[in-house]
């Protein structure tokens, strides 16, 4: 649902103000550094209550403070008419409290559902040729978008997972029968949903990638689960009661869906191994743009776009048809430098500020 | 105010109560009359002297062995498994089962550094075994902790020769569908029955 207004306080260098968004398009224009990303980062806090730049709530408030709140105005959805809906992220005293409505917001699952954002940021790079880990990150969060389910059944895997690594560091051979009997139950659930989303997931963004780089090579996603698919819960108590002892003198869990694969290939190999940065750049924007369809297909919604200067990086020809391609969106963000054609990317209602010193100017 | 201060300070150590509530509580103890406030210390003073657990069952009780182990109407065939004694208080408030009670202590819990030597399992395993009990009911929470105590206590259990059963866990009664969280939802869905 689109942002309507937008209320600071104390948050990283932006000055305390009220920000109207009441448009289709909303462009940030200032020099690196002037705060275009810390409006994103906030215009993510209210959509998840967290930063997408992996950092800590204690490094959000300003230099000097010890607290910050947000406030975010959006429209609900159906008739023009229906009064705002409020969200509130407020932080002091180390504790965060988010509210929607003016009513505490229990589990941030709660606002995945009201308003997802979809952001375009340079830490995606990291989809593209990073850790194993940040991939599998990149999938669980777009499953868990369309699905609180997905999120509930990933909290319980990482809780058996805890409970089970706590066990072979004590070396509790007793208890391990039984935590295998759980690891294995809840892994084949997660297993079987991450399938479904591939499927979902990798047609489009082969015809996406290819529409946007002009390749010539299909580029495909790979997932490669931990545990054969085909195993069945008997067959991987097998396999985690073979891996005892090597699990018991390592005193961690080594297999299982915290050890799932994701990766990209054409051809038949590894595609990050061989593309050049530009073309992982372009593939991590893909994800992006394909997380945001998903979302739309799956749930008849359309999430707010955040576009963190990634048209910076592209050739003219590769961010036209990126922004031919971009999915239809409730409201979308873009940064840009000063000098940046920004005029181009003008549709419909554009509000454009400039960003000078954490200060909005029209 | 060194007294309110310290009451206060106590009073958030309660589970459930935090600073402000702590702070309401202690406002009105401090107008209300003092035959109150004498009865509340009273009655906190005498709790832990009036309440033993009983030593059959472990559930609180005011004599020992408790009403529900010594009364000659409940069933002695099957044993309800449960973390803490309130939960015993919870399943009786139901009216529902007529069996005896065995209260665990906790959740196998390796994190927390609960294993099963920690907990009554020793005791319920003597009880299952004494010929008279033909089933156990584990009445442990849907969690990850209480999933871990339900499957130690059936493999364990097995060899007794008991019946090893565990509540259902589903759309509570009266419950409004769109009212469900999800996970429950999902877990009534795999857990669904014939009509």
């Amino acid at each position: 649902m689109p942002f309507d207004r937008i209320r600071l306080s104390s948050f990283r260098n932006l000055e305390d103000a009220e920000v109207l968004t009441q448009a289709d398009r909303v462009f940030l224009i200032g020099e690196n550094g002037q705060g275009k990303t810390n409006f994103l980062e906030a215009l993510y806090y209210l959509s998840y209550g967290n930063s997408f730049r992996g950092s800590v709530d204690a490094e959000a408030p300003r230099r000097g403070s010890a607290a910050f709140s947000l406030l975010g105005e959006v429209r609900a959805p159906g008739s023009a008419d229906m009064p705002h809906e409020s969200i509130r992220v407020s932080y002091e005293s180390r504790i965060k409290e988010i509210k929607r409505n003016e009513k505490p917001v229990r589990d941030r699952k709660e606002l995945v559902e009201l308003n997802p954002a979809v952001v375009f940021c340079h830490e995606d790079f990291s989809f593209a040729a990073g850790e194993p880990e940040r991939r599998r990150f990149f999938f669980d969060q777009s499953a868990g978008l369309v699905s609180a389910a997905y999120i509930d059944n990933l909290r319980e895997y990482k809780r058996i997972l805890r409970q089970r690594n706590s066990a072979l560091k004590e070396t509790r051979h007793d208890l391990l029968p039984f935590l295998d009997m759980q690891i294995a139950g809840k892994g084949i659930e997660l297993m079987d949903e991450r399938s479904r989303l591939l499927a979902e997931f990798d047609g489009r963004f082969a015809l996406s990638f290819e529409a946007v780089s002009l390749l010539g090579a299909e580029v495909r996603i790979r997932y490669r689960p931990s545990w054969p698919s085909d195993l069945g819960i008997e067959g991987i108590l097998e396999r985690l009661g073979s891996r005892r002892n090597e699990e018991f003198a390592l005193g961690t869990s080594l297999s299982g869906p915290h050890r799932d694969r994701w990766n990209f290939t054409s051809e038949g190999t590894d595609f990050a191994a061989t593309a050049s940065t530009g073309q992982l750049r372009l593939l991590s924007l893909t994800l992006r743009m394909v997380q945001a369809e998903y979302y739309t297909t799956a749930t008849g919604r359309l999430p707010v776009l955040l576009l963190d200067d990634v048209l910076l990086e592209l050739d003219r020809g590769k961010r036209k048809r990126f922004l031919d391609l971009l999915p239809p969106s409730g409201q979308s963000f873009f940064t840009f430098l000063p000098g940046e054609s920004w005029e181009d990317y003008q549709t419909g209602s554009t509000l454009v500020y400039e960003v000078r010193n954490g200060r909005f100017e029209d | 105010m060194k007294a309110l201060d310290e009451l206060v300070g106590l009073l958030t150590r309660l589970p459930g109560i935090g600073r402000k509530s702590a702070l309401r509580v202690a406002y009105y103890i401090l107008k209300t009359d003092s035959s109150f406030s004498e009865a509340l210390a009273d009655r906190i003073r005498g709790l832990k002297g009036a309440i033993c657990f009983c030593s059959s069952c472990g559930a609180y009780s005011e004599s020992d062995p408790c009403p529900v182990c010594s009364s000659p109407s409940r069933d002695r065939a099957v044993i309800c498994a449960v973390e803490q004694p309130q939960d015993v208080v919870t399943i009786e408030a139901s009216r529902e089962y007529r069996g005896l009670y065995h209260v665990l202590g906790g959740l196998i819990s390796p994190l927390d550094g609960i294993g099963p030597e920690d907990l009554k399992i020793r005791e319920l395993v003597g009880r299952a075994g004494n010929g008279e009990v033909t089933e156990v009911v584990v009445a442990t929470n849907p969690t990850v902790e209480g999933d871990t105590t339900a499957l130690y206590l059936k493999r364990l259990l097995e060899s007794t020769g008991v019946a090893v059963t565990r509540l259902a866990t589903g759309i509570p009664v009266g419950g409004d569908l769109e009212y469900a969280d999800r996970l429950t939802l999902a877990r009534s869905f795999r857990g669904r029955t014939k009509l």
